[in-house]
C-alpha cells in the first residue's frame, strides 16, 4: 500500500466515482441475465452495468444514435453508460445470446 | 468519445466505501470503441472495480440440481407440437428430393448414424465439394437459444431453409422446392394434416422440419443415472472428472447445465482463419474467431471436434484447453492454460464418456410418392 496521503487521494477519487454512481440506476448481469429487461431513462441519464457474474460479458448496442460497445467486462467491474440521445435501444451481450434488454430514452 | 464525468455531482462520499475501494486496484483501462461513428454513440464511462461478494461454494447436491434432465421438450408458441407436423417434418428431413440434384437431404449431413452429424471434419455439399465448417448435430436443438456456428439463425425455423436454398449445399431455390413437393401426391395430405386450412409455402416446410428436429433428444446416459442418485452408475474416475469440469478445468462456465452448453460465443484460441461470429460483429474484438459453444451430450460418438473438425479425439480437445491455444486479444477471458496433470486429463475424458447413452435406432420413413 502506498503512503497515506496517496491512498487518501485514490480513495477520494474512487469515492467521488462511487458517489456519481449512487444516483444512477444499476443493471446487474448475474446468472448471464440482465437484472432488468425494460428500462426507461431520460436523455442524459446514466445506467451502470455491473458484472456481478462469474464470467466476462460484452455488452453492446447497434441502435442508431446510441451505439456502444463495452468490450470484455470482467466479473467485479462496473461501467457507466450515459444516453445523450432519445430513442429505443436494444442492448445485447455479444457472448451470451439470451442476454437482452431494451432501453427507452425519452426527453 | 467523451469519458464519463467524474465528480460532476459533488464531492460528498461515503468514507467506508471509499476505503474499501482504495484497497482494490483501480481499473483505469480504456474501453473499446473501435468501429463506432462519432456523434452516434452513447457515452461510456471508465470501468471501476467493485466488490462482488462470493457465494458459498457449490455443493454436490446443488450441482446435481443444475445438471438434471428436463421433463419436457419446449416447443415455441408460434409452432407448437403436433404428431402430423412431426411426421411431415421427418419425411422432409430424410427426403433427397429437397435438393436440386436429388442427392442430398438434411439427413445427409445431420445423420442419425453419426450422432446426427456426419462424422467428418467439414461437411460435403453440392458437387461433392467440401464445405467451410463441420456439420453440427441436431441433438437437443430444442433447447438451444441460437443456431449455426456463428449464430446467424435465431431459430430452427430460420435455419431449416438455409441449407436447402444455398447453392453450395442442397442447391434448391425455394420456388422450385414448392413446385417439386406439389407434384408428389403423397405430400398433399401430410401438409393438410400438419397445417389445416393454410396455403402451403416454404415456411411450412421449415416449421415441419423444425418440429421434427425438436423431438431429437439425447437418451438417458449413465451420467443422468448418477445425477439421480445411483452412485454405481459412473466410475470414481468419471466423478473426479466431473468435479474437475466444474472447478479447476472451468469447463462448466460455457458447457453448463444438463445439455452442457449455454449457447455462448467464444474464441478458444484455435489456429483457424475463420472469424466465425466476428463476420457479423466486426467491431467487437471478442467475437473474432468466436464460435458457438456446442453441447456435450453423446459427445463420445460425435467426433471430430471443433467448428473445423481439427481435433480428432476428446483427448486432443482436453490437451487444447490445457494449453489455452493462441493467446490473442479475441481469446475468451475464460480460456487460459490449465496446468492439468495427466491423470486429471484422463479423468475429464472418462467423465465425458458418461454422457453417451443407449441410442434407439432411428427408423427412416417410407417417403411419399
Amino acid at each position: 500500500m502506498k503512503t497515506f496521503p496517496c491512498a487518501l487521494a485514490v480513495a477520494f477519487l474512487a469515492g467521488a466515482v462511487v458517489a456519481a454512481f449512487a444516483a444512477d440506476r444499476t443493471i446487474t448481469q448475474k446468472g448471464k441475465m440482465f437484472s432488468l429487461t425494460d428500462v426507461t431513462v431520460k436523455k442524459g441519464e446514466t445506467l451502470v452495468f455491473v458484472n456481478d457474474d462469474n464470467v466476462a460479458h460484452n455488452i453492446y448496442s447497434t441502435s442508431p444514435n446510441n451505439e456502444f460497445n463495452l468490450g470484455s467486462q470482467l466479473p467485479g467491474t462496473s461501467v457507466p453508460v450515459t444516453f445523450d440521445k432519445t430513442g429505443d435501444i436494444d442492448i445485447l451481450c455479444a457472448i451470451h445470446p439470451l442476454m437482452k434488454m431494451k432501453v427507452k430514452v425519452t426527453n | 468519445m467523451r469519458v464519463g464525468s467524474v465528480g460532476g455531482r459533488g464531492m460528498t462520499f461515503n468514507l467506508r466505501i471509499a476505503a474499501a475501494i482504495a484497497a482494490l486496484p483501480l481499473i483505469v483501462g480504456g474501453v473499446e470503441t473501435a468501429g463506432l461513428r462519432s456523434g452516434a454513440a452513447a457515452v461510456v464511462g471508465q470501468p471501476i472495480s467493485t466488490v462482488v461478494p462470493k457465494g458459498p461454494p457449490a455443493t454436490i447436491d446443488q450441482l446435481r440440481r443444475d445438471y438434471k434432465r428436463p421433463a419436457t421438450i419446449p416447443f415455441p408458441a408460434d409452432n407448437p407440437y403436433t404428431m402430423a407436423k412431426v411426421a411431415l417434418g421427418k419425411a422432409l428431413y430424410f427426403d433427397t428430393r429437397l435438393s436440386g440434384a436429388y442427392a442430398q437431404s438434411c439427413a445427409s449431413c445431420h445423420n442419425p448414424g453419426y450422432g446426427w452429424g456426419d462424422g467428418q471434419p467439414k461437411g460435403v455439399g453440392a458437387g461433392m465439394k467440401t464445405l467451410g465448417r463441420r456439420s453440427p448435430t441436431i441433438i437437443n436443438a430444442a433447447f438451444g437459444p441460437i443456431f449455426m456456428w456463428d449464430g446467424r439463425a435465431a431459430s430452427l425455423e430460420e435455419q431449416a431453409l438455409g441449407p436447402i436454398k444455398t447453392d453450395v449445399e442442397m442447391n434448391m431455390p425455394l420456388d422450385h422446392l414448392m413446385e417439386r413437393l406439389k407434384v408428389i401426391a403423397g405430400y398433399g395430405p401430410m401438409f393438410a394434416a400438419a397445417f389445416p386450412n393454410e396455403v402451403i409455402k416454404p415456411e411450412h416446410v421449415a416449421r415441419a422440419i423444425a418440429t421434427f428436429e425438436r423431438t431429437v433428444v439425447s437418451p438417458q446416459a449413465p451420467f443422468d443415472a448418477w445425477i439421480e442418485g445411483d452412485e454405481k452408475a459412473i466410475s470414481e474416475q468419471a466423478k473426479r472428472g466431473f468435479a474437475l469440469f466444474n472447478t479447476k478445468a472451468g469447463c462448466n462456465r460455457c458447457h453448463s447445465g444438463w445439455n452442457f452448453t449455454d449457447g455462448s460465443f467464444h474464441d478458444i484460441g484455435l489456429t483457424s482463419e475463420d472469424v466465425g461470429r466476428g463476420k457479423f460483429l466486426p467491431s467487437i474484438i471478442k467475437m473474432q474467431h468466436a464460435f458457438k459453444t456446442p453441447g456435450l451430450r453423446e459427445i463420445g460418438r460425435r467426433g471430430p471436434y471443433m467448428h473445423d473438425g481439427s481435433l480428432p479425439s476428446l483427448e486432443a480437445v482436453v490437451d487444447h484447453y490445457d494449453t489455452g491455444g493462441i493467446d490473442r486479444p479475441s481469446r475468451s477471458d475464460l480460456i487460459k492454460p490449465l496446468a492439468l496433470t495427466a491423470s486429471e486429463k484422463t479423468d475429464l475424458v472418462a467423465f465425458m464418456w458418461t454422457l453417451t447413452g443407449e441410442v434407439d435406432p432411428m427408423t427412416i420413413p417410407a417417403l411419399p410418392r
